[in-house]
């Protein structure tokens, strides 16, 4: 045996190994697409006009104060769009409230018209307006499916600058209670106390002969240590089921310090829920008030006399969680709508059938296929074999080096390669075939064969490959998979055709003293 | 075994003919399209809401039909998934008006009113979540854990609905029994699940909604996406061979494209995402033929310089007969295994492919070789204001004389690989 040719066999050798390598044990090396694991794939909006919109109102309601402060009118606001605004000035006071804006809103553009001032946020300030609410909202989307505790989600704007989140969630079956966890603003509440604490449910529920009315439920609290402020139990309050005041009613939320010096998180409700809230407390003045998170019970303080506009929750927390607590109230609140454009889920049985069928096609194909080229070409159609099974190794192998997806197309693809791939094995034979034809020796006429079929095999897979490239640019998922498989397995056939082919053959004219013909049918 | 050794027919000599029949069969294959059938556009593409339920005890499509009519939704689409799966069905309904939300409640509950009519208790096995099961039996407590640890008796409760749901994970639950054998199940839990749980008729496999805007987008990304990839490959076969030869590449490739979607849109498969994967790998496939056929000529023109266009043509086409048939032969069995074996969702895609191979392996011989020579001479006529003669490629275009410059080191560089090894 030459050197050449022990290399070459090495380098296959170490190609196959290293890909078998790998993807081996593929259950855990193959990443799954949601369509084949079952799971969730959302496409959402986030609705920058809200975000716009608010800020135009904030600035109409602050260029109304500075007019009053420098003796002026309140200025009314006449909303044109979301990013432009009109006030009527009062006779004389124009130029001052141009001045104003100028020195205090240089973003908006103002626009007189006699009396008439309009206003029109800059493109650029809107662009950078539209980019931080969606990546406010992608922050507050990662942390609440953080809270929900997914394996591997997948959380990522949609393209360059968009107001697109796409969120991915294997495994998850439940689409319904995850839209209402990523659009829903807050999980605070407010409820009025009926009894309790109770160190038991059954204590607790002893005063309404074990079953509540329907207007009443049972939560739980913890009772934290007061000096390690450890959880040492849990304790069950009787409240009522409508919340008056939820997280949604919260304008702002910060860390802060109690009366006996501890961290508790202050908030302000906006000015209607302060309303309700004060109506609320006036109403219940006495009973205690629950402060739920989650629905567990995080403190019940007593109502001491009507309270509007803001407050503080105190429920022994460390410095910590204060400051984790102020975070997802106020990153829980979405700096604007959120709405779904796309929705997909698949629950597992599904995928499950999809792959046993997928291996079953490809394992019947390979079967068919090779048993054509063996028919065709006796012996050397065995090349064929070959060709699939290293076909197969380095599609698998390639997907796990590259952490690519395998989809439900993909397998697809994987089938088809193996239909494909024997296409330059089929080139190659047919052209070793004429020049056995035309009367040239076996050793010649293989190289021949390879040598004058190499451009047919470049040609045709450079417009599969051109086919596959514009696939991933135009797909998503699954069809994305589909063409990375494609374009891996068009680089396994052309490595199996030209190189390991050949290198078989070659090893054949070795192994054999007098070569006079070749099994080629 | 050998196929066509010597093949030596005359495919070009009716080359009108061919023009005639394959512009017919395109026509045919966009009529289909456009005023018969149409194409069964799926949600991807038009919007809207898709649902596949599994049924216990499976209604016939007509009933289901019929009942869900009642309901208020008679405009869905229902198909049955598959010969394989009786008990599984797709449900199908258009957006309304131009809400960017779905109708899957709506359609999930219209079932669950025909399909679990009566009453019962709430939490349906076959289709509530793993919380709201946790909950329930946290709630009933039937082991009695919450006296001595809450928290703990919540974790067990959690791992029970869990495993309860895995099996439901499996497919459609039956009944009770099924669940008997799950990890931590016991007879206490099993009996309170009897009591306060019971088994729908209906699981919800998958559920997919796609709004009016992302439809617009897709259905615009995959026509450009489809009329893109014909331009790069006019342009890669030109810049590789001759223009001439690009456009009879394309001209097939139309022509493929064409007749495999009249026939896609007569057996009324969906279309949809997968379906323009699929098209563009046919698009792929089915010019690889005529490439191979170009590199023949190419190779020919080297040797002869003095043949005739029509005769290099036709040699081309004859010597690379077998490979032709060998290599659709192959794709075709694999695709045929696709298409019987790969399941529901695969079955729209393999059936492009599948007939994709015939009809483009088809195109390459007749029409692709047939209009490369039809251009050739309209080109020729145009260009001498003469009757056409047959064009000798040597005078036509002084380009063949000399075969294009960009292949000719690659060939020597191949060589020289190969003799290196």
């Amino acid at each position: 045996m030459n050197k050449s040719l022990l290399y070459r066999g090495i380098l296959i050798l170490a190609v196959t190994a290293f890909m078998v390598w790998r993807f081996w044990p593929p259950e855990e090396k193959i990443k799954l697409g949601l369509d084949l694991r079952g799971g969730i794939h959302l496409v959402l909006r986030v609705k920058v006009e809200d975000a716009l919109r608010s800020e135009r109102d904030k600035v109409a309601e602050r260029l109304s104060q500075e007019s009053q402060t420098s003796g002026g009118p309140a200025l009314q606001m006449q909303p044109i769009s979301p990013t432009a605004f009109a006030v009527t000035v009062p006779p004389g006071g124009r130029d001052k409230i141009l001045d104003v804006a100028h020195s205090e809103f240089g973003e908006w553009l103002p626009e007189a018209q006699g009396n008439r001032v309009t206003f029109r946020l800059k493109d650029d300030e809107r662009r950078r307006l539209a980019d931080l609410a969606v990546n406010q909202a992608l922050k507050t989307i990662d942390n609440r499916i953080n809270a929900f505790g997914v394996a591997e989600p997948q959380i990522q704007r949609q393209g360059m600058g968009g107001d697109r989140i796409v969120v991915q969630l294997p495994g998850v079956d439940d689409p319904e209670r995850i839209k209402r966890l990523l659009k829903s603003t807050a999980f605070l509440e407010f409820r009025i106390v009926e009894s309790g604490p109770a160190s038991t449910s059954a204590e607790a529920l002893a005063a309404y002969n074990g079953t509540l009315p329907p207007n009443l439920e049972l939560l739980e609290g913890t009772v934290k240590d007061e000096v390690s402020g450890k959880s040492i139990g849990t304790q069950f309050y009787v409240v009522q089921k409508v919340a008056r005041v939820t997280g949604r009613d919260l304008k702002s939320a910060r860390p802060g310090v109690g009366q006996f010096n501890d961290p508790v998180v202050e908030f302000t409700f906006t000015h209607e829920a302060g309303q309700r809230f004060g109506e609320l407390t006036q109403a219940n003045t006495g009973k205690g008030l629950a402060i739920v998170l989650d629905h567990r019970v995080v403190s019940a303080p007593r109502i001491e006399t009507r309270i509007t506009d803001q407050g503080i929750i105190r429920g022994q927390f460390t410095q910590e969680e204060v400051t984790d607590l102020s975070t997802v109230l106020s990153s829980g609140a979405l700096p604007a709508g959120i709405e779904t454009l796309e929705e997909r889920t698949v629950g597992p049985s599904l995928g499950a059938d999809s792959i046993k069928d997928g291996i079953r096609a490809g394992v019947v194909g390979a079967v068919l296929v090779v048993l054509m080229m063996v028919v065709v070409y006796h012996l050397s159609g065995v090349n064929a074999i070959a060709a699939l099974v290293l076909n197969v190794a380095i599609i698998f192998g390639g997907l796990a080096y590259f952490g690519a997806t395998l989809t439900l197309p993909g397998i697809a693809g994987v089938v088809l390669t193996m239909g494909m791939a024997v296409d330059a094995n089929v080139l190659i034979f047919e052209r070793i075939r004429e020049e056995l034809r035309a009367g040239r020796t076996p050793r010649t006429s293989i190289e021949e064969g390879f040598k004058r079929a190499f451009a047919s095999v470049i040609d045709t897979h450079m417009t599969t490959l051109i086919a596959a490239l514009f696939l991933f640019q135009f797909g998503t998922g699954p069809v994305r998979g589909f063409a990375v498989t494609l374009m891996i397995g068009l680089s396994a056939s052309l490595f199996t055709a030209v190189f390991v082919s050949h290198w078989l053959f070659d090893l054949e004219l070795s192994l054999r003293k007098r070569v006079e013909s070749i099994s080629i049918g | 075994m050998r196929f066509f050794q010597n093949a030596n027919y005359d495919f070009l000599k009716y080359r009108k003919h061919w023009a005639v029949v394959s512009t017919i069969l395109s026509l045919l294959g966009l009529s289909v399209v456009v005023f018969h059938k149409g194409l069964n556009v799926g949600i991807d593409f038009a919007g809207g809401t898709q649902v596949v339920v599994q049924f216990l005890k499976p209604p016939t499509a007509d009933d289901l039909r019929k009942s869900l009519a009642q309901t208020g939704l008679g405009d869905a689409v229902i198909q049955g998934y598959g010969a394989e799966n009786p008990d599984q069905f797709m449900i199908r309904t258009r957006l309304h008006g131009n809400q960017e939300e779905g109708q899957e409640q709506e359609i999930i509950g219209a079932l669950d009113k025909i399909y679990n009519p009566g009453s019962h208790p709430n939490f349906d096995i076959n289709k509530g979540g793993a919380e709201g099961l946790a909950l329930l039996l946290f709630e009933n407590d039937p082991l009695q854990l919450k006296a001595a640890d809450i928290t703990a008796a919540r974790d067990a409760y959690n791992e029970v609905a869990q495993s309860i749901l895995a099996v439901r994970r499996q497919g459609v639950v039956r009944d009770f029994q099924q669940l008997a054998g799950v990890k931590g199940m016991t007879p206490e839990i099993l009996q309170t699940l009897e009591q306060r749980a019971y088994v729908g008729n209906f699981a919800v496999l998958s559920r997919e909604v796609v709004g009016p805007t992302v439809g617009a987008e897709l259905r615009q990304r995959g026509i450009l996406a489809v009329v893109l990839s014909m331009l790069a490959m006019l342009v890669y076969i030109w810049i590789r061979f001759e223009l001439r030869f690009g456009i009879g590449a394309v001209i097939a490739l139309i022509h493929d494209v064409l007749v495999t979607l009249g026939l896609y849109a007569l057996f009324g498969f969906e279309f949809n995402l997968t379906t323009i994967a699929a098209f563009l790998t046919l698009v792929g496939y089915s010019v690889n033929d005529s490439v191979v056929v170009f590199d023949r000529v190419r190779e020919m023109l080297r040797k002869s310089r003095r043949m005739p266009f029509e005769k290099l043509l036709n040699d081309a086409v004859n010597m690379t007969l077998s490979r032709t048939i060998l290599t659709a032969s192959s794709v075709f069995l694999a695709c045929l295994a696709l298409l019987f074996l790969g399941g529901e969702v695969l079955r729209g895609f393999s059936f492009v492919m599948t007939v994709g191979v015939i009809v483009g392996t088809y195109s390459s011989v007749f029409v692709a070789a047939s209009f490369a020579l039809l251009w050739e001479n309209w080109v020729q006529r145009r260009r001498e204001g003469q009757p056409p003669a047959p064009s000798r490629a040597a005078e036509s275009k002084p380009r063949d004389a000399k075969p294009p410059r960009e292949t000719r080191p690659s060939e020597r560089k191949a060589a020289a690989g190969g003799r290196r090894r």
